[in-house]
């Protein structure tokens, strides 16, 4: 018996000691934790997440961020305010990240930036929200300068498709839009910029996720007999609405909110219908980056970037990695915001979207210069309400993935909006 | 630790606003047998229902009032009551699914309501109302956290109270009786349908009370915070912890919100890598599967009712 618990005794002396230098291992390499909160439970929010972690990847393959690993803590929001807010306060609290990317719905990304984020002083970084009450919250300085996110406010979006139609030379544009925050933020917006240009609306319809046909809302779109319809859907929905709108006699010319850009849209309405539909989306400037990040992309998950949110979500993560390169260790949530502007400079040296762009940011960062991040979605910058704002491009679909049809710079961007107001 | 401690404040606060909703249920479907499937719909009431009283001018929408905040509380109860009011007059003939389903149906267009009417609480891009109370003077932190879940815990301990003098009153025998046999209640001279729009309103109100604390704590309401998961997950609520026991629907708040989170973080922390993008699904199907086993195993909850004959001749005796 003695002996049999000195056995025990000393195995466990042995296995202490693994431990202590596999701890002393560990330290050399350092983790440092971010927390995202995307919407994994959802068709199109699983893709946003493996492209956060794809950029993860290749950071800790440049050797991570401060000379740390990241480890990114992925958690499901469910779509569910309660779960997403939760989930973050989580992170913050138990995991103790200071950068938290997320979330894609405006409606959870916000009582997460009121109630978890600003409190916690946190930086908080999304890739899809698009509702413009976070441009009125920063207005009232209560993001503390905390909140950025990657996704060009739907006016760029939304005056784009103004000026297809304008140049297209439809007189009437009927509007289908998705019925949630961003699709009545589009809605509005659109249908102001087409007042604008003298084209009329006969109709604005909304359509609720999940419905089994939209034959009702598709037909009051039908009434007014416009020359095109303007589409702000997602793929699923789109999909249904595009068949009902065709079989019940609608016109062919369409335009497409970037959300439609999937392949899966394009296969199951049919290429041989879409000849006469341009889709507008914000552009890739035109650098090496941007192909390089589709190039990698498609190495990695075997398809092009076509979905909502992908490019946006790859950029939204790689600048909060290098402003965490750019803050240093240990730093806190408001010190790695206050370096957002140094990554995003557009007098800095150009980095591509990679991770050798990443090793390069970092050797420019430590010389104690500026960075000027050429993304997936372009020369992204932000102004001082965390907003971006973005080139743009029309395209249309093609036999494989989709071909570009016109490319506006950013002053041409720029320039159309002004002219419209 | 100070992390530790900050995240279970947070927790309480939300599994103690849910517990007052899930007391709110209690009293229609524990103590009356009211199935009540639309309790978003009240909840959302109380919330819309606070922060636009509360809350300052917003462009294009109703809004300005700017009610002191306890006022504005109480407004989002009554908002709630109201609505419950004119469902109550309306669904209350209707007996077991077939309330359920036009209760759910009122809930589910009232989230229609919601998201379509810009001009009443700011569509799908939902309602901002006004800053936390009191948030100048606490700050944002750790210490207006605690404040507030003992504001919360008051009025839950207060809620509790009521419900519990409620239940052992004779009129908390008359909804017993009705939901045991309303004929048999007809026929001792009660009227049903009264009692039970009294019970339906009361609950609703409660409701309203948690729909309330629950947008003022976020400082936010929006659509997607009423969609039917949330009646889902407080009936869940209710059943684990015990239909018709007031501590019973307490507890079940506190383990089914516990559970839904606990799982969530175990999942994001324990999973392996491959699998961690598809801990969501993981999530519904391990909570499915605690539901169905307590239907299965245990179908009056843990904690389930005590039938008394007449707690108020038990005092004397």
């Amino acid at each position: 018996m003695k002996r049999c618990n000195r056995m025990m005794v000393s195995t466990l002396g042995v296995a202490m000691g693994l431990a202590l230098s596999a701890g002393a291992a560990a330290a050399q390499d350092c983790t440092t934790k971010i927390g995202a909160v995307l919407p994994t439970s959802v068709d199109w929010g699983r893709p946003i997440a493996e492209t956060a972690q794809f950029v993860v990847d290749q950071v800790n393959e440049a050797g991570g961020v401060a000379g740390c690993n990241v480890e990114m803590v992925l958690r499901d929001s469910q779509v569910d305010p309660k779960v997403g807010v939760d989930a973050a306060k989580a992170l913050v609290d138990l995991d103790g990240v200071q950068v938290l990317l997320g979330a894609v719905s405006s409606g959870v990304s916000m009582p997460i930036l009121t109630s978890v984020t600003v409190p916690g002083n946190v930086l908080q970084m999304s890739c899809c929200s698009s509702s413009t009450a976070f441009t009125k919250l920063a207005e009232e300085g209560k993001t503390k300068g905390l909140f950025f996110r990657t996704f060009a406010t739907t006016g760029v979006q939304a005056a784009v498709g103004a000026k297809v139609a304008k140049d297209q030379g439809y007189k009437s544009v009927a509007i289908l839009y998705k019925n949630d925050d961003w699709g009545q933020d589009l809605q509005n917006l659109i249908a102001k910029d087409f007042e604008a240009l003298g084209i009329t609306v006969t109709s604005a319809t909304a359509i609720n996720d999940g419905q089994p046909s939209y034959r009702a809302e598709v037909t009051s779109a039908l009434s007014g007999n416009p020359d095109a319809l303007y589409l702000g859907l997602y793929p699923n929905e789109g999909t249904a609405a595009v068949r009902e709108w065709l079989s019940l006699g609608g016109t062919q010319n369409m335009i497409m909110a970037n959300s439609l850009k999937s392949d899966e849209f394009r296969d199951n309405v049919g290429l041989q219908y879409l000849g006469k539909a341009f889709g507008t989306d914000t552009a890739s400037p035109r650098v090496a980056s941007a192909d390089s990040f589709v190039a990698a992309y498609e190495a990695k998950f075997g398809g092009a970037p076509n979905g909502p949110g992908l490019a946006n979500s790859y950029d939204a993560t790689m600048i909060a990695l290098l402003a965490m390169e750019a803050a240093g260790k240990d730093a806190t949530g408001d010190q790695i915001a206050a370096q957002v502007a140094r990554v995003t400079d557009p007098a800095g040296t150009p980095v591509t979207a990679d991770a050798a762009g990443f090793a390069a940011a970092r050797d420019v960062l430590a010389g104690g210069g500026n960075v000027m991040y050429q993304g997936a979605t372009g020369n992204v910058r932000f102004d001082v309400n965390g907003d971006v704002s973005a080139p743009a491009v029309v395209w249309k679909f093609a036999e494989e993935s989709v071909e570009e049809v016109e490319y506006m710079s950013l002053t041409d961007v720029d320039d159309f909006i002004a002219s419209l107001k | 630790m100070i992390g530790l401690v900050s995240y279970l404040v947070f927790f309480a606060i939300v599994a103690s606003i849910l517990a007052i909703a899930v007391l709110g249920l209690n009293l229609q479907w524990g103590n009356t047998g009211l199935f009540n499937g639309g309790v978003v719909a009240f909840f959302g009431a109380g919330a819309y229902g606070t922060l636009i009283l509360g809350g300052g001018p917003q462009d294009g929408q109703l809004g300005g009032f700017g009610l002191f905040y306890p006022l504005a509380l109480l407004g989002g109860m009554a908002t709630a009551g109201l609505l419950a009011w004119g469902v109550g007059i309306l669904t209350l003939r209707l007996r077991h699914d077939y309330l359920a389903i036009s209760t759910f149906g009122i809930a589910v267009a009232f989230e229609n309501l919601m998201r379509n009417a810009q001009w009443l609480g700011g569509g799908a891009q939902g309602l901002r109302g006004f800053d936390r109370p009191l948030r100048a003077a606490l700050g944002d932190g750790f210490l207006y956290n605690i404040l507030f879940l003992l504001c919360v815990l008051v009025l839950l301990v207060l809620t509790y109270r009521f419900l519990e003098t409620l239940v052992a009153s004779p009129f908390g025998r008359q909804l017993r009786a009705i939901r045991e046999d309303e004929t048999a209640a007809r026929s001792l001279g009660k009227t049903p349908a009264r009692i039970r729009l009294t019970a339906f309103v009361t609950g609703s109100v409660i409701m309203g009370l948690a729909g309330g604390l629950y947008g003022t704590f976020y400082a936010f309401v929006s659509p997607q915070d009423i969609l039917p998961t949330l009646t889902f997950q407080i009936w869940a609520m209710l059943i684990v912890g015990g239909a018709g026991n007031n501590k019973g629907a307490v507890l079940g708040a506190f383990l089914i919100w516990g559970a839904w989170t606990a799982s969530g973080w175990a999942l994001s922390r324990f999973a392996p890598i491959e699998a961690q993008l598809y801990t969501g699904s993981i999530q519904y199907i391990l909570i499915g599967l605690v539901i169905v086993g307590m239907l299965l195993w245990r179908p009056q909850g843990l904690l389930p009712e005590r039938l008394v004959v007449s707690q108020l001749g038990r005092t004397k005796t």
